[in-house]
């Protein structure tokens, strides 16, 4: 009743904004329902087999269970490294840099967040998968840790500057009250920022997952796209979603099966990142209670 | 500072990803070809001299030969460029689109490995020993008379015309499954880098693509080597030649029907020599 209010005292701007509001839920809406229709061929005629196969053979049998684990590995990887880096750093950045050397270090980060995927993927190429090969000693440097790595460079910016923005915005009537008490400035910053900020530097995480997950042109350059269920092994070459649509989408536009099955592929990972995304959002709810 | 990275950014992603051409004239119909990164260059090339004389407007994509047959079937381009011919398959899956083959060129495939395994003594592989490598049978270079290294096996997207001719000739089969393959590669450009790149690795490129960081093998066949050079496929000894083909929807008309005429003309089989192939006419 409340909410019905709400809507019928808004003022002309008001009702403007509301429908802005519409476009983004019907953009939100229209994009799950054309993935759902446009998949549901494939998964009528594969079932439950179409996310436990193996096999991806156009014309015969499509499995996604090889893209699948390569998209949850390599940002896996990506999130495993990124996370001390991200949260060192913004903590430094938030709790111990002057506020004028702390403005040209957002600044870099958010020009940093904006680079496309692209430059990362051809430096990845360039540099990455030979540095890794020579490092490690590989046969090949085109794997799911060049994958991972190479995500964990492009999402540090994003991850870093969110992350920081959270710590920042945490009250100084605490750091003050913490200091009054004793504590000295690392206390403060463990026992008393972070806590408060956790919300906001899951929320940060979160954003990093969904740019891992759906990176497409840099993993593809160097995670080698072969379909294959990866087993324990994180120095082999593999697929993950959005490479293997990159790879086959333009081949496969408009030609039946197929194309529904990379449209399955799409809803795979829609429906990988909403659970991520909600199990995110549970976690804040349970740590605020 | 930022718009001046993103329109670097920009470019750098048009000159990678697509690779396309883009020649605008003010005037005049559109027309878009989109395929075969083989054909690529032939078309492109073309499509410039062409535009010096005419008002058309030619968009030039890359896809591989797979998209190009594809794109015209869906009415997304004018032109497919493919680098094989049109698989069984497809001619029975698009018969409604009387799809129509006009050859523009010759062309040859090369099994290639990266120049240090060359170096160390392959110089030659039989189709039987390509075939248990692509299959994962031989998995290590001493067993083909090379160093003892493991083999990077360099495979190409199942729908790219290099494959076809490739598998064709190798297993008789040209969507051969290979269970041996490390990694899977698309256009020539990404192939050719990702062997450079290693030093073990053995690959399917077409003779242009060839350089001194990757190198071709000569083919033995029964005891007799045939060497991969331009010399041999013009006599005809070369196995793993292909034609360079346009492909249209129906009889191409008007403006699109010039452009090939062009390309098959006398100047356009120059630029298809230019390009690094056997133009058509005397092959």
């Amino acid at each position: 009743m409340n909410a019905f209010f709400c809507v019928r005292k808004l003022e002309p701007v008001g009702w403007i904004f509301a429908a802005m509001n519409f476009v983004f839920l019907g953009c939100a809406m229209a994009l799950g329902i054309f993935l759902v229709v446009e998949s549901v061929p494939i998964l009528r005629s594969e079932g439950l087999s179409f996310w436990l196969g193996e096999n991806w053979w156009v014309g015969e049998s499509f499995g996604a269970l090889p893209m699948i684990c390569g998209s949850l590995i390599v940002t896996g990887l990506a999130i495993f490294f990124v996370l001390p880096v991200a949260l060192s750093g913004a903590l430094f950045t938030s709790e111990y840099l002057p506020p004028s050397f702390r403005r040209k270090v957002k600044g870099v980060m958010e020009l940093l967040a904006g680079v496309p995927g692209i430059i990362y993927g051809l430096l990845g190429v360039s540099f990455l998968t030979l540095g890794v090969k020579d490092a490690l000693n590989l046969l090949d440097g085109n794997t799911f840790f060049t994958a991972g790595l190479l995500l964990a460079i492009m999402i540090l910016p994003t991850v870093l500057t969110l992350s920081e923005d959270a710590l920042h915005s945490v009250s100084y009537e605490f750091r003050e009250a913490a200091e009054s008490l004793g504590l000295t400035k690392l206390q403060t910053a463990l026992r008393v920022v972070l806590p408060q900020s956790l919300p906001g530097i899951v929320g940060a995480v979160l954003l990093g997952i969904g740019r891992a997950m759906g990176e497409t042109i840099a993993v593809m350059l160097v995670v080698g796209s072969l379909d294959r269920v990866p087993g324990f092994n994180l120095f082999v070459s593999g697929q993950t979603i959005p490479s293997k649509l990159g790879r086959e989408a333009a081949e496969a536009l408009g030609s039946g099966l197929h194309w529904n099955a990379l449209m399955g592929l799409g809803l795979t990972l829609f429906l990988v990142v909403a659970i991520i995304t909600f199990s995110g959002h549970l976690f804040i709810k349970r740590c605020n209670q | 500072m930022g718009r001046y990275v993103r329109v670097w950014a920009g470019l750098v992603f048009i000159l990678a990803v697509s690779f396309p051409l883009v020649v605008v004239a003010d005037t005049g119909s559109r027309i878009q070809i989109v395929g075969s990164t083989t054909v690529l260059p032939v078309a492109s090339r073309s499509a410039q001299k062409f535009m010096e004389s005419s008002s058309s407007r030619i968009l030039v994509n890359a896809g591989g030969s797979g998209v190009g047959i594809h794109s015209v079937v869906g009415g997304r381009a004018d032109i497919g460029m493919a680098s094989r011919e049109i698989s069984l398959d497809e001619s029975n899956r698009f018969e409604k689109s009387h799809l129509k083959i006009h050859p523009v060129g010759l062309d040859a495939v090369a099994c290639v490995v990266s120049s240090e395994i060359y170096q160390a003594g392959v110089q030659q592989l039989t189709a039987r020993q390509i075939a248990g490598i692509y299959l994962g049978e031989i998995r290590n270079w001493k067993e083909v008379g090379g160093p003892n290294k493991k083999i990077v096996v360099v495979d190409k997207e199942r729908h790219r015309g290099t494959r076809h001719v490739f598998m064709e000739y190798v297993f008789g089969n040209a969507s051969q499954r290979t269970p041996g393959t490390l990694l899977v590669t698309g256009s020539n450009n990404e192939e050719q880098a990702k062997i450079a790149q290693s030093d073990s690795a053995i690959g399917m490129l077409s003779f242009n693509w060839i350089n001194e960081d990757v190198k071709a093998v000569s083919l033995l066949d029964h005891g007799k080597e045939i060497m991969p050079t331009w010399e041999s496929v013009r006599q005809g000894s070369y196995p793993i030649v292909r034609k360079l083909n346009f492909i249209t929807a129906g009889n191409p008309k008007g403006e699109v029907k010039a452009f090939i005429d062009f390309v098959k003309g006398p100047e356009g089989q120059k630029i298809v020599e230019e390009s690094g192939y056997i133009p058509i006419e005397n092959p």
